[in-house]
């Protein structure tokens, strides 16, 4: 098993290197540069002496290679993600405020999906081809196909409305108030979750269909014990080892997909900075971001399939 | 300037025009002011958060999210507002009408000759707050003064141009400041004094790092207390701040409120939501169409509305062909029905004529029936006449051309086809090229644009409307245009130390750049202003200084009593 | 068993197809249906230019914000522009992204995940390893950064969507090319030395036909979906362009109030097409193979 994590971490290691360093070019050679969009702070005319002398303050006038090679060395060596151009504070600051909170809401929505899902997914299994199937799937397959700005957009309009109610917007981070924290949270949270539930529902379903044409639950059926015996005990569990893997598989979707939540129910995390980055065009927060997010899922990965030989022996890593 | 072409929607501007309003009747509060509360406002720039902490980094927004905490030597003398019987309704950008300056950390200042300066004498016993960590209080002297101004004018980030009429800045005593100018020039007190980057901040703030948040410690009537970015910025009171207001014959210490906290919600529908529901007190920008609704669901609402403070236009080449034939230019401003675009596409809440001179320009516009004939017509819809100029001009098949926009303007994504619409009916068609914001502006400042590009400039003031729009080499001079003759008359406004004979000068500049058509120039839509009527001893004011409310903020008060009576 | 159902085919009169559409039919009535809504989009946007009444871009500002009328079924927008023709149109460009992206992507899927699964040892381990990390970012913040850099538009979208999807469909194929290659026919082919391009295309590829139709049917939800999320982030397809997700975003949240069929139209559009072709696409996979797992 160890032989299988150092592989998988070499794997990780030229993958990052290789997609930091196309990212780190190419925002820099992109039309609208950040110092034609500094520049353009100030309404009088820019002058080539006032250019070059912003270029080498932002540290622009250095070989590609040679920024590249610094701020990688930075990284490697201190941890540092180098500093904001327009904010003139350190990235990695900015990065590790809004990690925890982008982290916070995609746990709470997993475990909403999981909620959805795996209820749903089991109904539908046990009866599967009726009425409650169709319906259970089609309300789980519903919540995808809603675009959920679109949802997010009604929940915060139509309530405030018809009862004065309105969501919390004001951020203040878990530790310091947890009440008002997930009373902000947990709107979006729900509807993320519920986007995602399908696709867990329609893995849990697949999987019990599956168990339940195994020999021991019709052994299990046998010995007359009762349905809820039979799914919980012996059918269910076995059905949501794969469902593991999942998770793994959905933290990308939950990590990028939250920036529309975080838009609408103005969560500071790490979608709004990128989307914030990239109009600015502050390449050490686009590439930080990029890296810091990278780095974040393929641990969570790690993590999902190391566990997943946890829970089931007959995994072998190879 | 810049939030010109900003995103989400209004981003730019501010402004006025008590117009429609119906100005006039003073509307003081009756009531015994009280303190306390908290103040939540979604600013003008409620989509935007704090750039940065630190002047020296030349961003515009810092005015906004400083001007509470640092002071600076001027602001808005706002016993001149509208709602105290004055003039000003406070609605623009970076203009301070000359006759509502005041003193704000200047006492007094007084113009001196060989050699030119200004000799400030500052208000004693102004104290900097303790600051753990930072600083001791102390008290703000002539040095704190040239500190601000030394560190501004050496920053790696400074535009050359930028002080150049200033020859230094000296303390020749604790509480003397003397500015010494190469040459007069007329916004001298635009560029430090109360404009963008004016706040006076201590010498311990700059060496703690200016550009951290916590480190932010000044005079002003709040202190920053919290920063989350991308979320809020939250103010709470300075306890010894030194200014007072009087209301009603009282005189009470400033602030009232307790606390103040900017809202950052980029989402229209939130931010809207949140004035909805009284989680904000101030909604400063609110666009038309959402303003019917909040009529209905909220009737207690109290409303004032502005035009934008920027204009919309389609940009010519004037360098290139077709456009560099007048006749084409003008013929293509009669073909599109403007009037139609104010009723239609603007549902009436527009005006036809706001560009480059704002109404609230009191001395420096002039309206639309003050104009010569030439240029009224531009303004009247005459397809026919514009088919005569292009074929005259020698296009009697009309051209196509291309048309650069910004993806990140919804509105302009819906007017720009309109107006390719009524062109197309004179033969003319746009090609659209839809950009993303960064490179949208870098094709502008770097002239790389096609022949045609359609934006919007903010006024900032009525001097720098004209000179940053239409002078040569300027960054926000979309159209290219290059005129000696223009640039003479220019750089004559700035000589002129008598401000009755600039605005006659630039009066003579505006019409004569409106008739020669650079642009399709657009109608300007209004803006609204909304607020809870707890909120007291405020109308809608909108700035005390360049893009800075901090003042307004601080002599506004919130009856806590009504609040709670109303439910919230 | 496309191979060896081909023979039969022209013995008897009934074609597996049809067999097939009646199975689906008699089993899964909710996916025959998601099956007719898939087919009536893809018409109505293969013939948009003969079924609208107006041109999607035709503004008229007199007749603006006016409700759903005989003369215009599903109103009109706030620049007098037809819904209808707009939704119409819509579909157009919807089939055109969706059908572009999602082929590309099954393309790259079909390619990659043959090529791994077929060859298997290091270099499917190597490819496997990199599909990995390349999941790893997230497809929105991959599309913001590509989208920013190229600027808002078509081809861009169906491109980078196309990548991001592909590669992570790569995997459902290769696990069903890694089944199909123990099988005895392809082991027979080896044996009478059939070369590698040749067993590819002949055995390999017509035994993954299934998985690769249910691949292409759901991805072309999934693009429509994605595709209104980056309009709503302004990252879409930008306007005048009629697509569905940059309707409901833009002028269907502006004027909820003053005109919510605004939203209405493009938004029943959008979350009918996705959902049919999600209950479809789930039809075709339980049909084909029960068994069959999907990923995303």
């Amino acid at each position: 098993m160890q032989a299988y994590i150092v592989r998988r971490l070499l794997a990780l290691v030229p993958t990052l290197f290789f997609a930091s360093l196309i990212v780190f070019v190419t925002v820099r050679l992109i039309p609208g540069s950040v110092i034609d969009l500094m520049l353009s702070q100030n309404d009088i005319s820019a002058d080539k002496f006032s250019r070059d002398q912003l270029i080498a303050a932002l540290g622009l006038d250095k070989p590609m290679w040679e920024q590249y090679a610094r701020w990688m060395g930075g990284i490697l060596l201190a941890g540092d993600f180098g500093r904001s151009l327009w904010h003139n504070t350190p990235v990695a600051e900015l990065l590790m405020a809004r990690l925890p909170v982008t982290f916070q809401l995609g746990a709470m929505a997993l475990v909403v999906a999981l909620i959805v899902a795996i209820p749903i997914g089991a109904y539908s299994a046990m009866r599967q081809d009726t009425a409650g199937d169709y319906v259970g799937r089609s309300f789980s397959i519903l919540m995808l196909a809603i675009p959920s700005f679109w949802l997010g957009t009604m929940v915060m309009v139509f309530p405030s409305i018809w009862w004065g109610w309105s969501p919390e917007l004001k951020f203040v981070p878990f530790r310091q108030n947890p009440l008002q924290n997930l009373s902000q949270m947990i709107i979006p949270a729900i509807i993320l979750g519920t986007s995602l539930s399908a696709v867990t529902m329609r893995l849990t379903r697949t999987m019990m269909l599956e168990v339940l044409r195994q020999d021991y639950i019709r052994t299990a059926w046998a010995k007359g014990l009762s349905e809820r015996l039979v799914v919980a005990r012996h059918a269910l569990r076995n059905a949501l080892i794969p469902v593991v893997t999942l998770i793994g598989l959905q933290a990308p979707l939950l990590i990028g997909g939250a920036v529309i939540m975080e838009q609408i129910f103005v969560i500071p995390g790490m979608g709004l900075l990128l989307l914030d980055a990239v109009n600015q065009r502050d390449y050490p927060i686009i590439t930080g971001v990029f890296l810091i997010v990278g780095v974040a899922v393929m641990v969570i990965n790690l993590l999902v399939d190391l566990s997943y030989g946890l829970l089931d022996p007959k995994v072998r890593y190879r | 300037m810049r939030r010109s072409t900003r995103t989400t929607a209004l981003a730019a501007g501010i402004f006025g025009a008590s117009l429609a309003l119906g100005a006039g009747a003073p509307l003081a509060d009756t009531d015994k002011p009280k303190h306390g509360g908290t103040l939540e406002v979604g600013t003008v720039y409620v989509t935007l958060s704090a750039l940065s902490w630190d002047a020296q980094d030349f961003n515009w927004k810092h005015n906004h999210d400083t001007g509470q905490v640092y002071e600076q030597l001027f602001a808005a003398d706002l016993s001149k507002s509208v709602r105290n019987g004055g003039p000003h309704p406070f609605y623009a950008d970076a203009w301070l009408p000359s006759d509502a300056i005041r003193g704000e950390l200047a006492e007094s200042w007084e113009w001196k000759e060989n050699p030119l300066r200004v000799e400030i004498k500052l208000r004693k016993g102004i104290m900097f707050p303790e600051k753990p960590g930072v600083m001791q209080a102390r008290e703000l002297v002539a040095d704190d003064v040239v500190f601000s101004y030394n560190r501004l004018a050496n920053s790696p980030r400074l535009l050359k141009d930028y002080f150049t009429h200033i020859k230094n800045v000296e303390a020749t005593d604790k509480h003397t400041v003397v500015f010494t100018f190469n040459q007069y020039f007329a916004e001298w007190d635009y560029r430090f004094g109360w404009g963008y980057y004016s706040g006076i901040y201590p010498k311990e703030v700059a060496d703690a790092g200016a550009a951290n948040w916590k480190n932010v410690n000044g005079t002003g009537p709040f202190m920053l207390a919290e920063f989350v970015q991308g979320n809020s910025n939250t103010y709470v009171k300075n306890p010894n701040y030194w200014d007072k207001e009087k209301v009603n014959g009282g005189e009470y210490k400033l602030p009232f409120i307790d606390k103040l906290v900017y809202r950052t919600i980029k989402d229209e529908a939130t931010f809207i939501t949140a004035l909805r529901t009284g989680k904000l007190d101030i909604l400063e920008a609110i666009r038309w169409q959402n303003v019917d609704e909040l009529k209905k669901n909220a009737p207690q609402l109290k409303w004032s509305k502005w035009l934008n403070m920027s204009g919309t236009y389609l940009a010519f080449q004037v360098n290139e062909k077709p456009f560099d034939d007048i006749r084409v230019r003008r013929a293509l401003n009669m073909a599109v029905n403007k009037k139609e675009i104010v009723s239609a596409y603007y549902n009436g809440n527009a005006e036809l004529f706001a560009y480059p001179m704002h109404p609230d320009y009191k001395g420096y516009f002039e309206p639309l029936e003050a104009m010569p004939d030439s240029v009224k017509e531009l303004f009247e819809y005459n397809p026919a006449k514009a088919k005569k100029m292009l074929a005259e001009a020698g296009y009697p098949n009309g051209f196509s051309f291309k048309v650069q926009v910004c993806a990140c303007s919804p509105d302009h994504m819906d007017l720009l086809p309109l107006v390719a619409a009524y062109l197309e009916q004179v033969g003319v068609k746009i090609e659209i090229q839809p950009m993303e914001y960064a490179a949208f502006l870098s094709a502008m400042t770097s002239r790389k644009m096609t022949a045609g590009y359609f934006m919007n400039n903010g006024h900032t003031n009525p001097t720098t409307t004209i000179r940053k729009s239409f002078t040569t080499g300027q960054q926000w001079n979309p159209s290219g245009w290059s005129d000696p003759a223009y640039d003479k008359k220019m750089d004559a406004v700035y000589a002129e130390r008598d401000e009755g004979k600039r605005q006659a000068m630039l009066k003579e500049m505006t019409r004569e750049i409106l008739d020669k058509a650079p642009y399709v120039w657009m109608p300007t839509p209004y803006i609204y202003t909304a607020w809870w009527p707890w909120v007291k001893n405020y109308n809608g004011e909108l700035r005390a200084g360049a893009v800075r409310p901090g003042p307004i903020y601080a002599r506004l008060w919130i009856d806590q009593d009504l609040k709670k009576k109303m439910g919230y | 068993m496309a191979t060896l159902a081909e023979p039969l085919a022209r013995r008897r009169p009934a074609s597996p197809v049809l067999r097939f559409v009646a199975r689906l039919f008699r089993e899964k009535p909710l996916g025959a249906i998601g099956g007719i809504v898939f087919l009536a989009f893809l018409f109505v946007g293969v013939f948009a230019d003969v079924l609208a009444p107006y041109g999607a871009n035709q503004i008229s500002p007199v007749n603006r914000l006016k409700p759903p009328s005989a003369a215009f079924p599903f109103g009109t927008d706030n620049l007098g522009r037809d819904m209808l023709s707009r939704c119409i149109y819509g579909a157009q460009l919807s089939v055109i992204i969706g059908f572009c992206a999602a082929g590309l992507a099954t393309l790259i899927s079909v390619v990659l995940g043959i090529v791994t699964g077929y060859l298997g040892g290091k270099v499917d381990l190597i490819a496997q390893r990199f599909v990995d990390a390349w999941q790893s970012f997230p497809d929105l913040i991959v599309l913001i950064v590509v989208v920013s850099v190229v600027g808002p538009g078509m081809p861009q979208i169906i491109v980078t969507l196309g990548l991001l999807l592909g590669i992570a469909g790569s995997r459902i194929i290769r696990s069903a090319v890694v089944s199909v290659r123990e099988n005895m026919y392809v082991h027979a082919a080896q044996s009478i030395g059939a070369s590698t391009p040749r067993i590819l295309w002949r055995h390999i590829l017509p035994n993954v036909l299934p998985p690769i139709i249910v691949l292409f049917t759901t991805r072309v939800g999934v693009v429509i979906l994605v595709e209104s999320a980056l309009s709503f982030l302004g990252l879409g397809v930008p306007p005048p362009a009629p697509t569905w997700g940059g309707m409901l975003s833009g002028s269907g949240r502006a004027f909820m109030f003053h005109g919510p069929w605004l939203a209405l139209a493009p938004g029943l559009c959008l979350t009918v097409v996705v959902y049919a072709t999600n209950v479809f696409g789930d039809a075709l996979r339980d049909l084909f193979d029960p068994r069959m797992r999907g990923s995303r």
